[in-house]
């Protein structure tokens, strides 16, 4: 049962006689099942002991063993390229690698980095260009599998640290033909924010399906609120509530692979009796009231503000918003937890969406040499005190075990540790142009258009560019 | 005339001497084209050239390409919807801008051809959004355009108009017309100025003969500044039309060709078709058809103003 709650690793939960984590105490009633304070084993979890929650101690214990130090690089110096140009981010790297490279003299690593779009568009091709880019973070999804395509990536499969300072379940999105190519860094909940503030003030109970949806949707429409701060002009950020969508459309998570991968194609089409069902979803919760005003226009800074300004209950984005939503508004801290979407009246395949991305590569085309010194910056990463600087300042859980989260909104939100999370099933859709038309499909659906009309339409625009 | 005036060297010369003369001259003023002709060739014809050889492809850029002939051009005019909506969003997007830039960048040239300094300053002021940056642009109009919070929607909500509080750049209908105006805004005090320059070397003879002969301000206008301002006007409406065609960074700042590709533009689509897609062979025939249209629209306006000037 504890596996489910933290990550759906092989975990255990048993009390032992060690220090507790600040503030907590050892068998005291907490409240939320599932909130937890990391994933070191001196960490606290919130879970069922008999008939009452208390706090329990967990004690991970990863596949390969206990988590290993990480490899010494030779001298040198390499590139290390990514999207993440984010301010917390960049406290994080900057203070990491100052502290790698005076750990250890003659190795340097030099960040390279973007902005998410214009990584994706031109670092590939840099990259071929350039073998001193050595380690290369890539996101889950199409980009990744154009890198894989071009067989960029060595096999890190044999390393030690692979098998023992990750979480096993998140390494799937790392992993191509049985070999791990990737060390998905960070473990992200692309699920509902929810503004506990707003919801203790209505009295709102959690939705369990579709028709709670619906009701409450139109409970706080009626009640002044703009219930989804769904940003519809923004694409990628408007396709994540489609993750909801999607997660319980089919009977298994196998049925719904595959059912994607027929998407992606051209064997099926949207016009599929399977996608109707997840274009109804979007009919019905657009006929509730739930999304915006004029909601194709709202971009992503617009739906930050509706949901910063409490003027939206609900943020329908993920775990990675909240740093933005603080920056807009200081007092948001600490109110913020993550919710279940849960948009079926029927059968429930899983309670909530996680993705694991930022997935960090060595360039198989580096030098020997340069390649060490990535695998060993790698594997420093991956040790739980780095992962926790980063996780902390970033405000991203992480993938690594033997973290301990100190930030507030980190450790509120990581209740949903304790839910049945699906691997973000829309980054299944690995050829771009049917991922986009198939979201607009879906946004021009919000925007009022009948399903009748949008989907032969997209169904015939994905036709065209498949052939 | 001699050689050493740096005569041409098809005039004839009788000796050997001169003869020889005219080759190293001619050897020196190829030469002296050579840089500019390698610059051409290394960076227009070479890629241009290369382009068509992609245009012939299929390839992703990543794995091997394979020679697919003329199928990437009869596919895009025979099985691409996408196509025919983007070059109908080019031509009705070049043809707003061009009308509209055109015609109030004369406006406010003729009302601030004369060097006051109120004119001046307000010259500076209408230039001013030329100095900033495309994504800076879409960026502040993108604000403007809000539904919900928007500058312009709470104006008209304000006095009674909500019919014109629009979804601007997230409805079908209204997206490419909404960018076409920040456009218009983005460049009309550039074309103002090219159009201030041009007005200001017409001769005040002209206007004050007709006001001898009793002409009023209109036909002042009509018969000595319009047919005056013509040269100018073909310069403006082509640097708009390149411009309007190549309108890329603002429409992806601001939509990124959307919702459902109803503001996207050729240059749009091309970049969508390589870095998104990766048809670099497709996005290579989209690209001539692009030039093509490109060509096409300037030739038909040059030949349209040339036979007003003519007249």
């Amino acid at each position: 049962m504890v596996i489910a709650l933290l990550f759906a690793i092989s975990a255990s939960v048993v009390p032992i006689s060690q220090s507790l984590a600040a503030g907590e105490r050892l068998g005291a009633t907490c409240t939320t099942e599932g909130v937890f304070t990391g994933t070191k084993s001196t960490s606290l979890v919130c879970t069922k002991v008999g008939n009452r929650l208390a706090w329990q101690r967990v004690k991970l214990s990863s596949g390969g063993g206990v988590p290993v130090k990480n490899l010494t690089p030779p001298p040198g110096e390499i590139e290390f390229w990514h999207y993440r140009p984010e301010p917390g981010d960049q406290r994080a790297f900057v203070k990491i690698i100052a502290d790698f490279e005076a750990k250890y003299p003659g190795t340097k690593i030099k960040q390279v980095f973007t902005d998410t779009t214009t990584f994706n568009n031109t670092a590939r091709v840099r990259i071929l260009q350039n073998p001193k880019a050595a380690l290369i973070a890539t996101s889950r999804g199409a980009i990744f599998n154009q890198y894989v395509t071009a067989d960029m990536f060595a096999d890190l499969s044999n390393q030690r640290y692979v098998k023992q300072n990750l979480i096993a379940k998140g390494l799937r999105a790392g992993q191509v033909d049985g070999k791990q190519v990737g060390i998905p860094y960070q473990y992200l909940f692309n699920n509902p924010i929810v503004n506990t503030e707003l919801w203790k003030k209505e009295g709102w109970k959690e939705p369990k399906n579709l028709s709670g949806w619906v009701a409450w949707c139109k409970d706080a429409k009626a009640k002044g609120y703009t219930p989804l701060a769904w940003p519809g002009a923004t694409l990628g950020q408007a396709a994540q509530i489609s993750n909801s969508a999607l997660m319980n459309s089919a009977g298994s998570y196998d049925e719904l692979a595959k059912n994607l991968a027929d998407l992606n194609t051209g064997k099926i089409d949207l016009t599929s009796t399977w996608f109707k069902g997840v274009a109804d979803i979007y009919v019905k919760l657009r006929d509730a009231g739930c999304f915006p005003e004029n909601a194709t226009g709202v971009n992503e800074a617009a739906a930050y503000n509706l949901f910063a300004t409490g003027k939206s209950p609900i943020l329908p984005i993920g775990s990675f918003a909240m740093t933005s939503i603080v920056t807009l508004n200081p007092a948001m801290s600490g109110k913020m937890q993550l919710m279940s979407m849960i948009l079926t009246d029927g059968k429930v395949v899983a309670e909530g969406i996680m993705n694991n991305t930022f997935i960090l590569s060595v360039n198989k085309n580096s030098t020997s040499r340069d390649q060490k010194i990535a695998n060993a910056f790698l594997s420093y990463l991956v040790t739980g005190p780095v992962a926790q600087i980063y996780a902390n300042e970033s405000i991203q859980h992480v993938n690594v075990l033997d973290v301990e989260y100190t930030n507030v909104n980190l450790l509120n939100t990581s209740s949903f540790q304790a839910k049945d999370t699906m691997l973000a099933p829309r980054f299944l859709l690995l050829n771009s142009s049917v991922s986009d038309l198939t979201q607009q499909a879906l946004i021009a659906i919000v925007g009022g258009k009948s399903p009748d009309d949008v989907l032969p339409d997209f169904s015939k625009q994905i036709k065209q560019k498949l052939s | 005339m001699s050689a050493r005036t740096g005569s041409a060297p098809t005039i004839s010369g009788s000796g050997l001497a001169p003869r020889r003369k005219r080759k190293r001259d001619a050897g020196i003023y190829y030469a002296m084209g050579l840089p500019a002709a390698l610059i051409f060739a290394i960076f227009y014809f070479g890629p241009f050239i290369l382009n068509l050889r992609y245009s012939l492809v299929k390839w992703d850029g990543i794995t091997d390409s394979e020679f697919v002939g003329l199928g990437n051009f009869i596919k895009l005019v025979s099985d691409d919807d996408l196509f025919y909506k983007v070059l109908g969003n080019n031509l009705r997007f070049t043809f707003l801008v061009v009308i509209f830039q055109t015609l109030l960048s004369l406006v406010f040239a003729i009302f601030l051809v004369k060097n006051t300094k109120t004119n001046i300053a307000l010259r500076t002021l209408y230039f001013f959004p030329t100095i900033l940056s495309s994504v800076s642009v879409g960026i502040i109009w993108l604000f403007l355009y809000d539904p919900n919070f928007g500058a312009i929607n709470l104006f008209f909500n304000k006095v009674g108009l909500e019919s014109f509080a629009l979804n601007w750049v997230g409805s079908e209908g209204s997206a490419l017309n909404a960018i076409a105006f920040t456009q218009v805004w983005f460049h009309t005090g550039q074309m103002m100025v090219i159009y201030i320059a041009g007005l200001q070397q017409i001769p005040q003879e002209l206007y004050e003969a007709a006001e001898v002969d009793g002409a009023s301000k209109w036909q002042q206008f009509r018969f000595v500044t319009w047919p005056m301002a013509i040269p100018t006007t073909i310069v403006v409406m082509a640097y708009t039309t390149i411009q309007s065609f190549r309108a890329f960074d603002l429409i992806f700042t601001m939509t990124q060709g959307g919702p459902n590709n109803a503001s996207s533009i050729f240059a749009v689509l091309i970049y969508q078709t390589v870095f998104s897609e990766l048809r670099i062979g497709y996005a290579a025939a989209q690209s001539i058809f692009f030039v093509l249209v490109l060509v096409f629209v300037t030739v038909l306006q040059r030949r349209f103003l040339n036979t007003r000037y003519e007249k």
